[in-house]
């Protein structure tokens, strides 16, 4: 700096030559947390990421974003029961963000506009990969492990892929044309396809195990869980996943009139509903969980899907929660009737939970069938010695075996939470510890830490407005092939992620640079994609915080200065 | 981010902004002043083609540390009392050579409502084409957090401190709109930092308009209200939200907008975050007595300038401010 004697004659300068960031006891950092929604996301997804490209209104950047975690947003976006928008940061403000509506729309759009996935086919000489299943866990692992540069084939029992999905999800659920667009991009992204070919039946899993560098085992349940009461079970019942599989591959229904179906999950909701559509008069559910409600714990809760449940009590099912079967009324082996009994399952010492009926609440509903849809498990045949106790397969969260190094598994086979985003999940977990096993390497460390609370966010920036609801279709006009849910409208998917508040990244939106009161927070455009960005001044900046109080979406944290 | 950028091409982005700054980084104001965010905002929607006459105060001092100024705009310091006379004779001279330059004069509440307020009333009265802009920190804050004509009631400072006998100051704050309004002029408004783009919007417009115009920015200063520095746009914020500080447009002394509260706060949630008013939570009968009086206060505004919105009102409509992605709110 000039110096200059008292009394010369001052030359302008400007007090920029001041240091003041000399003062800060404190800086403001940028820093990234990660949102709710992803947190909750079973299948990886970050909806925060792709909403604010769409807000941008990139809708391609925003489907390959997503489609970086989950290759069939089409399908999820349909049939997902979306704990995101249940952790959604704005549903503690006023209403959740559409994130499935959201989701469903990109799919549609990168179906309807042909866009490409992301990725290249993998390498002639790449290492490659079996997939026994292709459902949506097995999927998810070939598209990944494709997208990650590896040969990869996938097995399947059935004439065509899906598994779950095409079996046993209704249409008006998931329409056929999208899990079939759906499914077919995604097999030509470089997946090698083998239709037809059972393990244990039309080749080995020894095969598999010398012919390919790792095996993904992701075969479902095949298996209806056996039934009965006290070891009483109805002639000619059946259970309720091969009823509805039955229905959906040949559309053919016993001619019941009253029917109680046993189970709260999506099978039993999903038979209960066709039936209705064909004409059953009384469609019972009867379930030892609750009905889901404000308060009532996840543990508790049903396990179908709240919206679907909601549909079916629309449409007339009547659903009788904390109940189970007592007794079957049986004249010969024909069935007259149920007893059912309230039952909750209580939390014991050491954490158990068990089953309690309680006595005196007995009752009787007259019923010519019973149909369990108590859950499936593993066919575990073709891979006797990798299921040891249990039904089901056990591995850990990346689906490696433990002592069967080479060999993974995941999805409903391994209980990856008995939904298709979880199954996605699993999927994308194990083609990354597939790559690490192939390539020697340790697994990439997933510590995200605690997603930001509305606490961190600053509200006083946000408007209230309210969420965007796809149509649903009138219980009257409802049908088994015509989908109840509709599509946002293009208009009603831009407010609707305009309304997400970004939690915990950067939304550009000039609170800092505005309120800095040292200018001290200063706007770079970024030379590649020309987009803003702020960079703070530490040679002026005094450390006040206003930046860091005001941020709307906590991208600021102030720490000591170093 | 930041690591991309050296000491240099800092200096370089602090002159590629792409907007106009009146004021440079380097004052030597505290950390989180109001009147420095409010003089920034100001002069950003003033532009570059002004003349500006700044009365003494925290303003003058923290911008202009020999031998260096934070001003990239003309600038000109007299005395504490004549601002606006200074500013009138520019105006004057201005005209007389047919420039169109714009002549604004700051001052504190300390040169406005006390020391300056007869050279303020002869430049209203002669109706000089001057925007006036005041910011109002509510004491003299430059020698030591003094009392001013501007202090709310019941406020600490060091020549109202809390005593025996009084809780705070014992007087009202000054009414100076309504002086102002007894002018007639074509122009009056209060604003805060709070709500930046409503405070540009009100300055716009008293440039606009031919005459003599007068602008009241409430900012708050951390340390004479003792808060927190990072808290000046809450506690700003609330102190509107509560209906304490009404922010109001006037056109020839007849009030003609006010920005409406959809929530009304308690006045405690403005009072709990400052210092200066901590007595006032004291378990005492005159504690509760002054906080129910202030509150009284912020009943009779929301009364006087209906201030309760009846009806949901956008918060990015003139007056508040909605974040948007992309940031297009504040230009």
């Amino acid at each position: 700096m000039q110096t200059l004697s008292r009394g010369s004659f001052a030359k302008a300068g400007s007090s920029i030559g001041f240091n003041t960031g000399d003062w800060r006891l404190v800086r403001p950092q940028h820093h990234h947390s990660e949102a709710p929604c992803a947190d909750a996301c079973p299948a990886s997804e970050n909806p925060q990421g792709y909403l604010a490209k769409a807000a941008e209104g990139d809708l391609r950047s925003a489907w390959e974003a997503l489609v970086s975690a989950n290759p069939m947003p089409a399908i999820t976006g349909r049939v997902c029961h979306h704990p995101c928008e249940t952790a959604c940061n704005r549903g503690f403000y006023d209403q959740a963000i559409a994130i499935h509506s959201v989701e469903r729309f990109l799919g549609d759009r990168a179906i309807a506009e042909g866009w490409d996935y992301p990725i290249q086919p993998p390498l002639p000489g790449a290492p490659e990969v079996a997939i026994v299943g292709a459902g949506p866990a097995g999927l998810s692992a070939a598209y990944h492990l494709v997208r990650h540069g590896y040969r990869t084939t996938v097995f399947e029992a059935q004439p065509e892929a899906g598994g779950l999905l095409r079996s046993a999800l209704p249409p008006y659920r998931l329409p056929r044309t999208a899990l079939d667009q759906e499914l077919e991009r995604l097999l030509a992204t470089g997946i090698i396809f083998r239709p037809g070919a059972r393990i244990g039946r039309d080749l080995l899993l020894d095969d598999l195990r010398q012919n390919f560098r790792a095996v993904f085992i992701a075969i479902g349940t095949g298996r209806a869980r056996p039934w009965s009461v006290d070891g009483a079970e109805p002639g000619e019942h059946r259970s309720g996943i091969g009823l509805l599989q039955e229905w959906i591959s040949i559309g053919a229904l016993p001619g019941y009139k009253r029917v109680a179906i046993v189970g709260g999950g999506n099978t039993a909701i999903d038979l209960a509903r066709v039936l209705k559509f064909n004409g059953v008069g009384e469609v019972h559910v009867i379930t030892f969980q609750t009905l889901p409600a404000a308060g009532v714990s996840q543990a508790d809760a049903m396990s179908a899907a709240p919206r679907e449940i909601c549909q079916a009590i629309d449409e007339g099912v009547t659903i009788h929660d904390q109940r189970g079967v007592r007794r079957l009324i049986l004249r010969g082996d024909t069935v007259a009737g149920v007893e059912m009994v309230h039952m909750k399952e209580l939390e014991r010492p050491g954490g158990m939970r068990e089953l309690i009926a309680f006595e005196g609440t007995e009752t009787v509903l007259k019923v010519d069938q019973v149909i369990p849809a108590v859950g499936q498990e593993v066919d575990a045949v073709g891979f006797e010695g990798l299921i040891s106790k249990s039904a089901f397969f056990a591995p850990d969260r990346f689906g490696r075996l433990t002592g069967h190094a080479g060999i993974f598994a995941g999805g409903d086979a391994a209980r990856s939470g008995g939904t298709v985003s979880g199954a996605i999940g699993a999927g994308r977990r194990a083609a990354l510890a597939i790559g690490s096993y192939i390539e020697g390497l340790d697994l990439p460390r997933e510590d995200a830490g605690p997603p930001i609370g509305l606490s961190s966010l600053n509200l006083n920036y946000f408007d209230h407005a309210g969420r965007a609801e796809a149509s649903i279709a009138a219980p009257e006009a409802r049908s088994v092939v015509t989908e109840i849910e509709g599509s946002l409208t293009r208009d009603a998917f831009d407010t609707e992620v305009r309304r997400c508040f970004s939690c915990g990244e950067c939304m550009s939106c000039d609170n800092c640079w505005t309120l800095c009161p040292d200018n001290s927070v200063l706007k770079a455009q970024s030379s590649g994609d020309g987009k803003w960005h702020y960079v703070f001044d530490y040679d002026h900046c005094k450390g006040c915080g206003i930046c860091a109080r005001e941020c709307p979406v906590g991208f600021i944290t102030m720490i000591d200065e170093p | 981010m930041a690591s991309d950028f050296d000491h240099e091409s800092i200096a370089e982005l602090q002159r590629k902004q792409p907007a106009f700054r009146g004021l440079d980084a380097g004052h030597m104001a505290c950390p989180g002043c109001g009147q420095a965010l409010g003089a920034r905002l100001v002069t950003e929607a003033i532009g570059p083609d002004v003349i500006i006459a700044n009365a003494t105060g925290c303003l003058e001092v923290f911008t202009s540390a020999w031998p260096r100024s934070s001003w990239r705009v003309p600038w000109i310091h007299s005395l504490f009392e004549n601002a606006p006379a200074v500013a009138s004779g520019i105006e004057a001279a201005l005209k007389v050579q047919g420039r169109p330059t714009k002549v604004v004069a700051l001052g504190g509440d300390g040169g406005t409502f006390d020391i300056g307020l007869q050279a303020l009333s002869g430049m209203l009265e002669r109706n000089h084409n001057v925007l006036y802009v005041c910011f109002d920190n509510e004491a003299y804050m430059n020698t030591g957090v003094q009392r001013s004509s501007s202090t709310p009631h019941a406020a600490m400072t060091t020549t109202s401190p809390r005593g025996k006998q009084r809780m705070g100051k014992r007087h009202l704050k000054k009414d100076l709109l309504s002086i102002i309004g007894a002018h007639h002029i074509p122009y009056a408004a209060t604003a805060t930092v709070a709500y930046p783009s409503d405070l540009r919007a009100k300055v716009r417009r008293g440039l606009e308009i031919e005459g003599a115009a007068f602008v009241l920015v409430h900012s708050p200063c951390p340390l004479g209200w003792d808060h927190d520095g990072a808290l000046s746009i809450e506690v700003a914020r609330l102190a509107v939200q509560t209906g304490l500080f009404p922010l109001i447009e006037m056109e020839r002394g007849t009030v003609v907008s006010a920005m409406h509260i959809r929530s009304v706060r308690p006045v405690v949630d403005y009072l709990k975050l400052q210092g200066r008013f901590r007595h006032l939570f004291e378990d005492a009968p005159e504690a509760r007595e002054e906080l129910q009086h202030l509150q009284q206060i912020a009943n009779h505004n929301l009364e006087l300038y209906a201030l309760r919105s009846d009806q949901p009102e956008a918060l990015d409509s003139e007056s508040a401010d909605t974040a948007r992605r992309g940031g297009l709110r504040w230009s």
